[in-house]
């Protein structure tokens, strides 16, 4: 045991003891909500929400100090690879999904108490799940990644059904469990094909083994192909590529809000974490890695579809949660032309990966955020009609939700586009160019369905004896909206500096 | 100097401010014979100021480069967008507030503008402005103007002000709001024509369209949100494509070089492989026609006018639409004159039948009138990209003195339309007749307006075209064609006549037979006072259009023969199937300056530190 190793996990370890403090906490907190009470201040969200967030920003920032240590003089801390790899990807990953989880919390904060479902376990399972994200995002041996990610999913699944008394939280977390827990099947049946044919469970040892295997009769390579094909499924699954995204609209719909942020945010940045680990981690080498014979076209076409399906259905939807369920879909598939391209262009790409997955945090926990704050109790903001005059009544909310909705159609100078702009540029780079156009216009495509919101807002009024929406207050969502909203121009007007510490992230894997 | 002086120096400025106080009629209120004296005198004076004087050439060479305010353009940009971001902040009640403030920084860009005519446009870049954005990535903020985009962008400081004065007399809801669009706007524009960076240009081009989209769809028509989703759609799919091109051209620089830049003056010197360059042609050529708008990707345009509210249509048609020439011409022509050189026969083609002449027809068989001045947009714009496809110098200037004439006269129609609009809520043709009994002036501003877009000589609208189908018969980028291009475009100006004297002649004369007409009241001072530039204007361009002329002549010779060299040369490499750099001096020395120079610390010896490329790059691995 040396102080090398705890430095290493300190993020991972700040925020498990962060987590088992404040359930001790809320388990001797004397705050129990009263259904009928009006008072919004009385239940154990108002001290859990920021307690929470603050831990999981200790997290970022123990994060953030390793990185300006740097984790490579970190004497030690490489003896728990490679179940857990402290490089610079995964605390730029930690450092993503502790921001990610915080800004989930503060949402949480406002959004429960006013929705009666105030109840003290939520933030525990924020934060648990988070630490599963962290493993998952560390992870270089297949046992520690199948460990991270039913961490991470336990937790995701009971925030889904957080809402008992309603069948459609239920239905959503029940298909998400079964889905859920199909794909960590395919992933494990994958990672047991890989064990048979390479003889290890750890992601280097699995590039060599592949490396130094000859394709040919009496080898294992069928079983090699087989096992990236059910693990590649399995990550689509989990990113919810099209056609593995028929769970996502309907868990996010039923899901509480907060949970659906946490979700879009937090659990599709750790897939994706998993998939650039173990994509080139494992079968960066011998052929895997072509275009011919590897796994690049299966990914292009995921991508492509996932684009493609995900914002044609996306501009259908009446329900404006429903619709960021589907962007939020079609995002991964823009991610996903960055993961193909980073074939060939390198360090780049994964780099410009890894911001996308910044810049797309901070937009849609902003866009989330945004229609959390449209709502208030008993008449939860869901479809275009509840948003109609709310640009003419509430200008600053109206104002908030439009910046977030532009940076992810990705309109310059927001984070978004840049995010986009990196990812193309990538895909040029790599030669990908009907990638990079097929994105383009898709991204005009998603334009359609963002800009509808803002005509609600600005340009419609609500249908005479309609409901109308009445925003909450809470200071907590505020919060997040302000943070987000600063990340999303700070990321527009000065993407530089982040895009380099991505680049320098993503190199640390290669 | 005494009194005495100044009235001998100018008494015409004086003479003018009379006769404009005089023009009302005897029941005219004082503010509107202060105002149309002012405007009238100013307007002399502006002549007077920039008439060509002898030997003044010499003195103005020397004069060059000593008065450039580095800081000019930033001014001209920052104001307005840092003006809008103020608005956010004034309380939504204080509606007079808002006002004034809208106009106080538009009328300080305008005046700031006005410093940009001391500086004799000799050929290539004034008043540049560079700074490291995004030192890894080669973006800078590069600004910089010439004697063509000098035109442009006081075209916008001076449509813009009059645009929101009319505005603010028919719009009445959500000022704030407009107030924001409108300044956020006006920074994009005026952004979009300055910048010599593409990157950066991308950003004015894209910021332009949410404030637009805003404008069209909060405060326009019956059928708005359609128009305005159709609008953003439209820009955006074209623009989008430029995106995709740029970064391909950028990558092939960096390959070329070794050096990331997005600078339009470094990027000039790429030839790309045959293939590419006409991909790349056309990805940003699209964008551009869009924006025109060329037939057949014209069809955004009349839904957007027609529900754009009146400022909305006025910018719209006087200065976004000019975004789509200027930008062809900088960049489109600029960037790959080999195909744009080889297709122009082709496109002088579309640019006649599908602008010129099937615009016109369109318009003739309109029934609403703003659908009618949209699609005579259409037909005008093809005259503006006719005379940019001729190449030739005379087309050229035409081309942007047309992209001026244009904005002024078509604007003026605008805001006409607007005045019968605000009194009728109609704007059907067949609901009109007589109008000259019951609004003489109205009637008579109409008529000028009407001229000047059909193109009467001694208005501003005669010389543009005359110039455009001048170089068109000249052109030798038109080959045999050029004839009988030149007698499409000059049947396109016969039937402008047709078209708009035909709705000339219904509304105003003829019996005044809908008694719903009976008793609509004249030109307001406000309406009056809005469209007296405009009007002034159509005659000073119309009559001394040398002033402006002068001005553009050399950029516009120094981009022609640029073109001429790199087209050429262009074609000749277009078989080779590497992309190639041309060598400096193929370009004129005063076209390069500013463009980001490699610095070379000296020969590295062991070339460790060299590649100082991209993204921190691979090269930072080893370290």
């Amino acid at each position: 045991m040396n102080s090398g190793l705890f430095l290493g996990l300190s993020p991972l370890l700040v925020v498990s003891l962060g987590g088992l403090l404040l359930m001790v906490a809320e388990a001797f907190s004397k705050r129990r909500v009263d259904e009928t009470s009006d008072d919004r201040d009385a239940g154990p969200s108002s001290e859990l929400s920021l307690g929470t967030a603050v831990t999981l920003l200790a997290g970022a920032v123990f994060a953030a100090a390793i990185w300006f240590v740097g984790p490579e003089k970190l004497e030690g801390a490489s003896s728990v690879a490679p179940w857990v790899i402290v490089d610079r990807f995964t605390l730029f990953f930690s450092f993503v999904l502790c921001l990610g989880g915080a800004l989930a919390a503060l949402l949480a904060g406002g959004y429960l108490p006013e929705h009666r479902l105030d109840r003290g376990e939520f933030y525990p399972l924020i934060i648990f799940s988070t630490v599963g994200a962290m493993i998952l995002a560390s992870a270089g041996d297949l046992l520690s990644l199948f460990l991270g990610l039913e961490t991470m999913s336990l937790g995701v699944y009971a925030m889904v059904g957080f809402r008992r008394a309603s069948l459609r939280s239920t239905e959503a977390a029940v298909k998400y469990f079964l889905l859920g827990s199909f794909a960590a099947a395919l992933l494990l049946y994958g990672g047991a094909l890989l064990y048979g044919a390479t003889g290890h469970t750890d992601l280097a040892g699995i590039r060599e083994a592949i490396a130094n295997m000859q394709p040919g009769k009496g080898s294992n390579f069928a079983l090699v192909i087989t096992a990236a094909v059910l693990i590649i499924v399995g990550l689509a699954f989990k990113v919810s590529a099209v056609p593995f995204h028929m769970w996502t609209p309907d868990a996010y719909e039923g899901a509480p809000t907060p949970t659906t942020t946490y979700m879009a945010v937090a659990v599709k940045c750790a897939a994706f974490a998993t998939m650039l680990r173990v994509l080139i981690g494992a079968f960066g080498e011998g052929g895997l890695e072509s275009w011919a014979a590897g796994w690049p076209p299966v990914v292009a076409l995921l991508a492509v579809l996932t684009m493609t399906v995900a914002n044609l259905v996306a501009g259908q939807q009446e329900s404006v949660k429903r619709m960021l369920a589907y962007s939020s879909i079609a995002h991964a598939g823009y991610v996903l032309v960055g993961v193909v391209a980073t074939m060939r262009a390198g360090g780049d790409a994964q780099g410009s990966v890894m911001f996308y997955l910044l810049t797309y945090t901070v937009s849609t926990v902003g866009a989330f955020g945004a229609l959390i704050l449209m709502g208030s109790r008993g008449a939860e903001a869901v479809s275009y009609e509840d948003l109609a005059g709310v640009g003419k009544r509430h200008p600053a909310a109206g104002f908030a939700f439009s910046l977030f909705l532009l940076s992810l159609a990705g309109v310059p100078p927001t984070a978004g586009f840049f995010g986009k702009l990196y990812i193309v540029k990538a895909s040029i780079g790599a030669g990908l160019y009907p990638l990079a156009i097929i994105l383009l216009l898709n991204s005009v495509i998603s334009a359609y369905y963002y800009l509808r919101v803002m005509v609600y807002m600005y340009m419609r009024e609500p249908a005479p004896g309609a409901p109308i929406a009445k925003p909450m207050r809470s200071g907590y969502v505020a919060t997040a909206l302000v943070v987000a909203g600063v990340l999303v121009l700070v990321l527009g007007l000065w993407p530089t500096t982040s895009l380099q510490i991505a680049v320098e992230a993503a190199l640390a894997t290669r | 100097m005494s009194p005495l002086d100044l009235v001998f120096q100018y008494w015409p400025a004086i003479g003018a401010g009379i006769l404009g106080a005089l023009v009302p009629r005897g029941d005219a209120s004082t503010k509107q014979r202060a105002g149309l004296g002012l405007i009238a005198a100013l307007t002399t004076l502006f002549v007077i100021w920039l008439w060509p004087t002898e030997g003044g050439a010499q003195a103005a060479q020397a004069a060059e480069a000593a008065g450039e305010w580095p800081h000019l353009l930033n001014l001209l940009i920052a104001l307005p967008i840092v003006g809008a971001a103020a608005v956010l902040f004034i309380p939504r009640q204080m509606l007079s507030v808002l006002r004034g403030f809208t106009y106080l920084v538009l009328g300080i860009g305008f005046v700031a503008s006005l410093w940009l005519l001391t500086v004799p446009m000799t050929a290539g870049w004034h008043f540049q402005y560079i700074k490291d954005w995004m030192p890894s990535l080669g973006i800078r903020y590069h600004v910089a103007i010439d004697g063509i985009s000098l035109w442009l962008v006081l075209l916008t400081t001076f449509v813009t002000p009059i645009a929101a004065y009319a505005s603010f007399g028919s719009i009445k809801t959500r000022i704030k709001e407009f107030c924001f669009a409108l300044l956020l706007l006006q920074g994009g524009m005026i952004g979009a024509f300055l910048a010599l960076d593409l990157f950066l240009f991308y950003v004015f081009w894209e910021l332009m369209l949410v404030p637009m989209f805003m404008m069209i769809g909060v405060w326009g028509g019956a059928d708005r949100v359609k128009a305005a989703i159709k609008f953003f759609l439209y820009t955006m799919a074209g623009s989008v494509l430029m995106l995709a091109a740029i970064i391909y051209l950028v990558w092939t620089h960096q390959k070329l070089t070794g050096d990331f830049t997005f600078d339009y003056l470094a990027l000039s010197r790429v030839v790309l492989s045959k293939n590419a360059q006409i991909i790349c042609f056309w990805a940003f050529s699209l964008a551009f026609f869009i924006k025109v708008p060329m037939w057949p990707v014209h069809t955004w345009l009349p839904d957007a006018h027609v529900q754009a509210p009146t400022g909305g249509s006025v910018i719209l048609a006087a200065v976004m639409l000019k975004l789509g020439t200027y930008a062809y011409m900088r960049f489109s022509m600029g960037l790959f004159p080999g195909p744009a050189s080889n297709l122009s026969a082709n496109l002088a083609g579309v640019a006649i039948l599908g602008g010129i002449l099937y615009g016109a027809l369109v318009a003739w068989k309109q029934r609403d009138v703003k659908r009618l001045v949209a699609y005579s947009s259409v037909a005008h714009l093809g005259f503006v990209m006719l005379g940019l496809f001729s190449a030739t110098p005379t087309g050229m200037q035409g081309a942007v003195l047309q992209m001026v004439n244009h904005g002024v006269s078509t604007g003026a129609l605008f805001l006409l339309v607007g005045v019968i609009y605000d009194r009728r809520h109609t704007r059907e043709v067949d609901e009109f007749g007589g109008l000259a009994k019951v609004m003489p002036i109205y009637a008579v501003v109409f008529l000028i307006v009407t001229f000047a877009s059909v193109g009467v000589p001694g208005t501003n609208g005669f010389v543009g075209e005359f110039l455009v189908i001048m170089g068109t018969f000249l052109s030798e980028r038109l080959g045999k064609f050029a004839g009988i291009h030149t007698v499409g475009a000059a049947a396109g100006v016969i039937l402008a006549a047709v078209y708009m004297l035909y709705v000339v002649q219904k509304m105003f004369f003829g019996p005044l037979t809908n008694p719903k007409n009976k008793h609509l009241p004249d030109l307001t001072v406000r309406e009056s006072l809005a469209l007296a530039p405009l009007v002034l204007m159509i005659f000073v361009i119309g009559f001394f259009p040398s002033i402006f002329l002068d001005r553009m002549k050399e950029s516009i010779l120094l981009q022609h023969n640029q073109y001429k060299v790199v087209s050429g040369q262009a074609i000749l490499f277009a078989d080779e199937r590497d992309a190639k750099l041309l060598p400096e001096d193929t370009f004129s020395p005063a076209f390069l300056k500013g463009m980001p120079k490699k610095e070379k610390p000296a020969e590295p010896p062991a070339g460790a530190e060299g590649s100082q490329a991209a993204l921190g790059g691979e090269g930072k691995v080893a370290q």
